[in-house]
Order: structure tokens, then sequence, then C-alpha cells
């Protein structure tokens, strides 16, 4: 559903309640709290499933992505809505013991989340990169007849290529270097050419630690925590590390050495717990099983486009020796059509991908904002704590 | 490629029409009645035809053989640089040129190879299949080339220059809010560097002599449709050497959250970094750069995020005003949709930072309104507070444009506005318009505060000379500044009024008590007996001593305040000693009269120097 229909139905409720004359009593609260739980899970189901456009065969594609950001909005704007409505009744109920401290712990993880936001965004542009040298090499071989000089063209874009993939992927690097692959045999002896401490992040960042450092603390709620706003706050922290740990799975950025093995500390209690659960355990697999394999993020384009690149390579290097039969051309031009295919999807998908997650930078942005006022005017009114 | 078109007519039909076009040229020249334009048009059409027939072999079916040969010739030119180890174009602008020309030549091969469509035979396609693998070694080689130029000749970039101006204007205006030091100097350097410094250190990623090099190695290359390679490695490098820049600049890149966490002196160099860097490489840059801006972004957006501490507030405006500017060339440059996103997220930080801004100034009005104090401050002199706030509103009549308009809709509290008719057309500047009501409330919080602070003092005296050190001072600041087109000058008119009360107040305060030793009962009579005037000059004497003893220790920094305080002080009571002693003159003996008039004239210069002394020890009499 999308962000703006879903905000719309429930503010149309808030509103419905608040003329309402009958007394309130405590339940309500409750059913919000369940309410927020059931859309969370029905979401997150839905997502289990690829979008209707998707033809990959892993999950995390760029509209795939799209959509998971879409309900993580979603699931966002309920969650402010039920923790700041909740002030209604209960005024500055947030900045009471224990909800403030778990309010703390949950902004400080919003923090980092925004620190993953950045380094994904510039993750994307590596694969803008990829894209490009890739239309290169398509190009280069979709003209029929294919000669000898579109295929060294279109070797040396993919030989680039499949090196820029493999840097992405250097999990045991703790700096990546933005140097690009120049498969130039005089620039590579040329020593005015600083090999250059180059990062786009910081030195010491790494995605793997910054996603761990956000589960930690992260503890479901016990006993009678468990039927306050403690909930939602849990809920939302899972949903945020979960969708962090997405984007960090599917686009290559710094450090990403164990990600794979990120323990989510779910219990199977509530109903949204299977479907995030299960999302998490299907994307770990396809993860290990690339693992072996390595790659550069678990993008299905890019996947797809290393396999792609792969077969491609391995045309034009026999092209090279032995001329191309006709057979071997054509197999070839069908898989450069494909890989002009997946450039398209790219060129179409990437830039919307990457406004995304801006939009969700800045909601976090502000919804932090809001969450301090809050905090600061409760602080100012409530009575210390006995 | 522009100069002379070659063409090759290589199939027998093309011949046919050129032999015909020869012999049409022919018999026209033969022709009697020409104009001598028109001669001479046939005359050069004549020599081209000509060119073209020696140059074809008349027997048809061998029409490739030239074609052939050219492509054989710019061939061996560029093979012959392939097994070279050195770089082509540091060998020099002919070998360049040479090169280039046999670039040319081929595609121009290429070009006509393709447009015969008629008739694709065998030998048309093996030519045109070896054009295109010579090209793309060709290629290949210019993208090297190309690398090669870009990192060669890019502009070294100096970051100790760039370090030491930053590191001068945080010299003021770096301490926190909460450790407010004495005296910080007070010559502030410019906030805004001219043109001229900015010019110094724009740095183009490129050496301007190269350029014409680059013009012509991207013409080629986008001639033979290898624009996209030359794009990538045109960028790659730019990009490469813009980190290399933020590098230099920034060792450290930071996370939002070591952002966050940030001392002071840090955030502000790191503020100030930023300033630099956008107003230096925006400029420069941003004509082919999308992704690049994202670190300038995140920086901007961390920096904006953080809490909004008092004293970030300039460089914030700094910030502010920075991107203001430039955002006007992002716009331009940025028109087209797919810089729209670029451009709107500049725009939001832009707000950001504005929120960044307003908040920072309540927060400043905050801080000076709770800035507590539990002792009283020693001697009485300018509060450091007071020198904190005044100095530091100074410097935001820079901002005056930029305050306004953030300003405009926020709530002022009403208390202590003058008001004054406006002071001209320039709206900006007249005491009416928000900046200069916001400053009036600021200095209104600075002088409650300083009243609460003046209660500290048990001695109603000092209270006094407190106050009017403290609002003379900011008298001074606002009269010695820009601000006084903000506060006007009704606002200073009741300041000065303020201040010389509180002077009139501790006169009172202080010497009624003691020249009322040397008041006089009686106008009538003449003298006082003898033993009232000895109990007098022992009251008076002791009563001297000890406001000696006091208010040596006071201070009033202000010289001309002191003279003047002095001077006014000195008329009462040297007037009323003097006339006591004149009036009483019978009764004067040496042991009585402990002071003379001089003493206590002296006496009086010693007052408000800040170092106490007592006269119970001084011999002097």
């Amino acid at each position: 559903m999308p962000a703006t229909d879903y905000q719309a139905s429930f503010l149309g409720r808030i509103s419905l309640r608040r003329n309402q004359v009958i007394a309130m009593d405590g339940n309500h609260e409750q059913e919000d709290l369940e309410l927020f739980s059931k859309h969370v899970s029905e979401r997150f189901t839905e997502l289990l499933s690829p979008p209707d456009d998707v033809v990959f065969d892993t999950l995390l594609s760029i509209s795939w992505l799209r959509k998971l950001l879409d309900v993580f909005l979603c699931c966002e704007a309920e969650f402010k809505a039920v923790l700041m409505m909740g002030d209604d009744d209960h005024p500055f109920q947030i900045s009471k013991p224990p909800l403030d401290r778990l309010i703390h712990e949950f902004l400080d993880r919003s923090i980092k989340a925004l620190d993953l936001c950045n380094a994904v965004t510039n993750g994307l542009d590596s694969v803008r990169h990829y894209q490009k040298l890739a239309e290169i090499a398509a190009s280069a071989l979709g003209q029929k007849p294919i000669g000898d000089g579109q295929a060294r063209r279109s070797r040396k874009a993919l030989n680039s290529l499949l090196m820029a993939m493999s840097v992405d992927d250097k999990e045991c690097s703790a700096v990546k270097t933005t140097e690009r692959s120049w498969s130039f045999s005089r620039l590579a002896v040329n020593k005015d050419r600083s090999p250059g401490h180059l990062r786009q992040v910081a030195k010491k960042w790494s995605a793997a630690k910054q996603i761990q450092a956000m589960t930690w603390n992260l503890v479901p709620p016990r006993g009678a925590e468990g039927s306050g706003l403690a909930s939602p706050v849990y809920t939302m922290s899972v949903i945020m590390v979960f969708v962090m740990w997405a984007l960090a799975a599917a686009i290559p950025c710094q450090e990403r050495n164990g990600l794979s093995a990120t323990y989510f500390p779910v219990r199977k209690q509530w109903s949204w717990d299977q479907s995030i659960t299960g999302l998490h355990e299907k994307i770990a697999e396809e993860w290990k099983e690339k693992e072996k394999k390595g790659a550069a993020g678990l993008l299905s384009e890019v996947q797809k486009m290393e396999k792609l690149v792969r077969n491609l390579m391995e045309f034009t290097d026999s092209f090279q020796f032995h001329g191309g039969t006709d057979e071997k051309a054509e197999e070839a031009a069908d898989h450069a059509a494909e890989l002009a295919e997946i450039c398209k999807r790219m060129e179409e998908g990437l830039l919307p991908l990457q406004m995304k997650i801006k939009e969700v930078f800045h909601r976090i942005v502000r919804s932090r904002a809001e969450f301090l006022q809050a905090l600061k005017q409760g602080g100012k009114s409530s009575a210390p704590p006995v | 490629m522009d100069g002379c078109q070659s063409t090759i007519p290589t199939s027998e039909g093309d011949l046919h029409v050129v032999a015909a076009a020869h012999h049409i040229v022919k018999a026209l020249g033969a022709t009697k009645n020409l104009s001598d334009d028109l001669r001479k048009i046939l005359i050069d059409l004549d020599a081209h035809l000509s060119m073209i027939t020696s140059n074809t072999d008349s027997k048809g079916g061998r029409g490739f053989v030239n074609v052939e040969e050219r492509l054989k010739q710019a061939e061996r030119k560029i093979l012959s640089w392939e097994s070279d180890p050195r770089m082509i174009w540091d060998s020099g602008p002919r070998e360049a040129s040479k090169y280039l020309e046999a670039v040319d030549e081929i595609q121009t091969l290429v070009d006509g190879l393709q447009g015969l469509s008629v008739h694709e035979n065998r030998k048309q396609k093996e030519l045109i299949h070896h054009a295109m693998s010579v090209l793309q070694m060709a290629m290949s080689r210019l993208e090297e080339e190309l690398i090669h130029i870009l990192v060669q000749r890019r502009q070294q970039f100096d970051p100790k220059h760039m370090t030491s101006r930053s590191t001068q204007r945080d010299v003021v205006y770096d301490e926190s809010f909460v450790s407010v030091e004495d005296e910080p100097t007070e010559e502030t350097s410019s906030r805004n560097c001219s043109g001229d410094e900015i010019g110094e250190y724009i740095v183009d990623l490129i050496h301007a002599d190269v350029i014409p090099d680059i013009k012509s190695i991207a013409k080629v290359m986008f001639t033979s449709n290898y624009g996209p390679e030359f794009c990538e490695a045109f960028i790659g490098v730019r990009k490469e050497t813009l980190e290399q820049y933020f590098a230099i600049i920034d060792t450290e890149k930071l996370s939002i959250e070591d952002v966050l966490k940030l001392e002071w002196t840090s955030m502000s160099s790191k503020m100030n970094k930023w300033t630099w860097s956008m107003k230096i490489i925006v400029r420069v840059y941003l004509a082919n750069l999308k992704g690049h801006d994202s670190w300038l972004l995140e920086l901007g957006e961390a920096v904006a995020m953080g809490p909004h501490q008092p004293e970030k507030l300039l460089r914030l405006l700094d910030m502010y005003e920075t991107l203001a500017d430039l955002l006007r060339d992002i716009d331009t440059l940025f028109s087209e949709e797919a810089g729209s996103f670029v451009r709107l997220q500049f725009h939001e930080l832009l707000e950001s930072l504005g929120d960044s801004s307003i908040a920072a100034f309540e927060a400043f009005r905050v801080a000076i309104s709770s800035n507590g104090s539990l002792y009283p401050f020693p001697g009485g002199g300018v509060h450091p507070l007071n020198k904190y706030v005044m100095n530091y509103i100074r410097m935001f009549s820079e901002y005056c444009n930029t305050l306004n308009l953030l300003l405009k809709n926020q709530h002022v509290d009403v208390a202590d506005q003058v008001i004054e008719p406006d002071n001209g057309p320039n709206l900006s500047l007249s005491t009416s318009c928000p900046m200069a009501c916001h400053l009036r409330s600021i200095t209104s919080s600075l002088e409650s505060n300083l009243h609460r602070k003046s209660q500290l003092y048990k001695n109603e005296a000092l209270q006094h000379i407190f106050l009017m050190n403290n609002i003379h001072y900011m008298v001074q600041k606002v009269k010695g500044s820009e601000l006084r087109l903000f506060f006007g000058d009704e606002w200073i008119r009741k300041h000065n009024g303020k201040f010389q009360q509180h002077a009139k107040n501790y006169e009172r305060a202080t010497w009624s008590s003691v020249i009322c030793f040397l008041k006089d009962d009686n106008p009538g009579s003449s003298s006082l007996s003898k033993q009232t005037f000895k109990e007098r000059c022992k009251g008076f004497s002791i009563a001297f001593e000890e406001v000696y003893k006091t208010q040596t220790s006071w201070c009033i920094p202000d010289p001309q305040l002191r003279e003047d305080l002095r001077i006014s002080t000195s008329l009462k009571v040297v007037l009323a000693y003097r006339t006591f002693l004149g009036r009483n003159s019978a009764h004067i003996e040496n042991k009585c009269v402990k002071h003379t008039v001089e003493h206590v004239e002296k006496f009086l210069l010693d007052l408000f120097e800040g170092s106490p002394r007592s006269l119970r020890n001084s011999r002097r009499w």
C-alpha cells in the first residue's frame, strides 16, 4: 500500500476517534498496537514474493528494494503516530522511564542507519559505473557482424567491469579505494599516479560493524513492558535494522565482512516476526551461496549482469583467437541484448532508488528531531522518577 | 578533417560520373563568355577532378586499392606507437597531431566505406573490419593518453595556505559559550574573503594549457562513437582528483555519528572547511559531477542535524549564505531532469541549515538568560559574558540580509522595544527590521542577566559600578560598529542615561556618608567647635581611608569613564573638603588633619585602578 494512502486512512481513523464523546479507557491504545503489528506483518509478507514486473530468481532487485523502502516509510509513519498519539491520553509518556531510554537507544540506531544510507547511496554510484561499462560492452557486441575491433572494445569494457566488481567485493579490504581499475600497462607503471588513500566513507567504518552495533541492546521487551509502547519501539527497531541490512547486502558498500551472519534477536511471538524472519532467512541463504562464488552485492541486476559478463568474456576471448562461429555469434548477440536490457532497467531504476533512500534519510532525520523535541518537553514537565 | 574532403569513388558507376563531370567542365571551359568568377570555379573543379581520376585505377574492380593503401599507411602510424612505451602527448605537439591525423584518416575511410551500401562485397567488408580494428586500437590508446594528460597536469592543490587562513578566522569566536574567556581579540578578521583570495584557490582540476589537447582527443573519440569511453575515463580521473582534494582538505572523513559527537573546536574547523570547500569546489566542479557533491551534502546534513549550540550560529550562517549563493549556479547547471534530484537535495540542505541557524539563534538567547553566576565578578569590571555577547552580535550585521530572512517569522519579546522613525529608504538597515528587533531583545536579556549578577555584590556602590561599567561597554560597542544602525539613536541615548544614572547612584552610595562629615550644620555660624572639628576630621579620614581601601581594588576598565568619574567625584569631595577646612582653618593643626586637600586629590586618582591599596600603612602624610 503506498505510503500516502495508508496515512490518509490512518489519520482518518484518528480524527474519528477524537470526535467520539464516549469515555476512553486504556484499551484503545492496545488496539493501536495490535493494528500496528498486524500492518507490519501484512506488508512484510507481501514482500516475500517479488514484484510482478521482475523476472529475476533472486529477491533483491531494484524494484523490490524500492518496495522495501516504501514499506519502511509506511511503518515509520504509523509508528510515529502510535507513539505520539499516546501523548494525548498520557502526556509525555515517551519521556518517562523505561520508555525514554528505549527511545534514546532507538534514536542512536537511527543515526547509524543514516550513515548506512549514505554508504549505500555511494555504493549505488559504483553500480552506475558498472552500468556504463556494460552499456559499452553490450553495444559493441550488438553490431552485426561482430568485427575484431568491436570484440576487443567489448572485452576491454567487460574486463574493467569485472575488475570493478571484484574490487568492490573485496570484503577483506578495510579501505576501499575509489581508484578506477585502469587496465593499461603503461599507466600501471606510471609513477605519478598515487595509489591514493581515497575513501568514500570513514576509514574505520564498516557496514557490518555498523549493523551489528545497531543490534546491540536490541532486546525484545519482556513481561509487562511488552504490552506498552515498548513493543512498537522494538518492532520499529527490528524493521530499521532489517531494511539497512538488506540494503547493505544488496549494494556494494564498505566492509561487509560477516554481515551475512547478522543475528536477529526476534522471538516468534508476534505475527510480523515470521515474515521478517522469513525474508531474512531467504536473503541470508542467497548470500551464503553467492559468498562462495564472490559477488559484488546481491542486487539481482548486478548478479545477472555478472553472469552475462562472464559469458561474454568467454566469447570475446575465444573470438580473439578463433574468429566467431555463427552460432556463438548469435548466442553472444543474445547475451548482449540481455545485458542491454539490464542496463536499461538500471538506467530507469537507479535514480528513483537513490531518491527513495534520500527520502528515508530525511524522514529519519525529521522524526529524530520530533522525538528529541517531545523528550525535551516531557523532561521539563515530568516529575522526577521516584 | 574539416579541410579537404577526400572522396573515394571506388565503384565503377562513380568513376563514370567523375569522368562525365570532367568532360562537362572542359566543355564549359572552352566557352568564351565566362565571367572571371565562373572561370575560376571551373579551373578549381578541373583540378579537383583531375586529382580524383589520377588517383583511381581506371580498370574497374580494383577501386579499393587506394583505400587499402591509405588504411595501411594510417595503420602503420598507429601501430608504431603501440610498441612504444612513451606517451604520445609527452613527445610533443607534432607527434600528437600526426597521430590524430592518422586516426582521422581511418575515421574518414570507415565513413566512406560504410557509406557505400550499394555493393556489399567481401572486400569491402574486410576493409571495414580492418579499419574498425585499427580504430579500436587507436581509441584505446587515446583513452590511455587522455588519462595520462589529466593525471599529469593536475593542479597542485596547496592546502597550507588554505588552512592557515581559516585558522586565522578561527581565532575569534571559537570559544564555546560555556567557557567564556577574558577579552577575546577585538580584531575580527573580515568574514568574507575577497574575491581575489578565492580566485587564488580556485583550482580547476585541469591545467589550462592542456585543454586544447583534451578537446582534440574528445573530438576524435566522439566522432568515432567512442564517446562513452571518453566520458568514463574523464569522469573517473576527475572523481579521483576531487577525492584526493577532499582528502587533503580534511584527512578524516567522519560518519554522522562522529560529527554529532565532535567537540566545538574540531566542529568549528570542519564547518569552516566545509564553507571553503563549497566555494572552491562547487564553483568549479559541478558541471561534470553528479554523485560527488554527496560528500558535501552528507557533511552539511550532519552539521545541520547536530545540537544547535549558540556558538555554531555564525558558522551556520556562513554555510547558509555560501550555499544560497551557489544555489543559483547549481540550479542553472542542473536544470535538466536527472540533475534535479541533486538540486532538490541542495535546496533541502539549505532549508535545514536555515532551521538550524534559527535554532542556534534561539539557543544563543536562552544561553544568555540562563548564564548564571554563583559569585560576584571581582572588581566590578566588564563581565566576560557581556564581552562575548557584544562582540558576537557585532558580527551579525554582516549577515543582516540572511538573518532578516530567517528571523522574519520568529516571535520577539516586546519588552524594551524602542519605537523609532524609520532611518531611511533602506529597510534592512532600519531599526525595525527583524534582526534589529531580535538584537535588542538579546541585549535586553543580557541586561537583565547583568542586573541579576549585580545583586551578588553586597556593597551597593559596587553594584552600581558594575552596572555602569557594563552598560557603558554595551553602548560603546554599539556606537563603535554597524550595530548603531540597528539599535538606533534612541536606544543609545536611553542607555547612556542608564549608565550615567548608575554613576550618580554610585556617588551617592559611596560619598554621601563621607561628605556628611564635612557638612555645614549651621550655615550661619562660621565654624565648628574644636572638638567637633576633630571628630569630624577623624570621621572623615576613617571613612575616606575605608573607601580608599575598598575602592582601589575596584575596576573601571574604560579610561574615559574612569576619568569622568574621578573628576566628578573629585569635584564633590575635594571641594567639600576644601570648603570644610577653609571654614575651620582656625582649628587646623598638623595632628588632627591627617590629609591635606592635595593628598585627597592624589588619593582619589588611585581609585578604580584595580589594585588594592591601603592608607593605613602609608607613610605619606
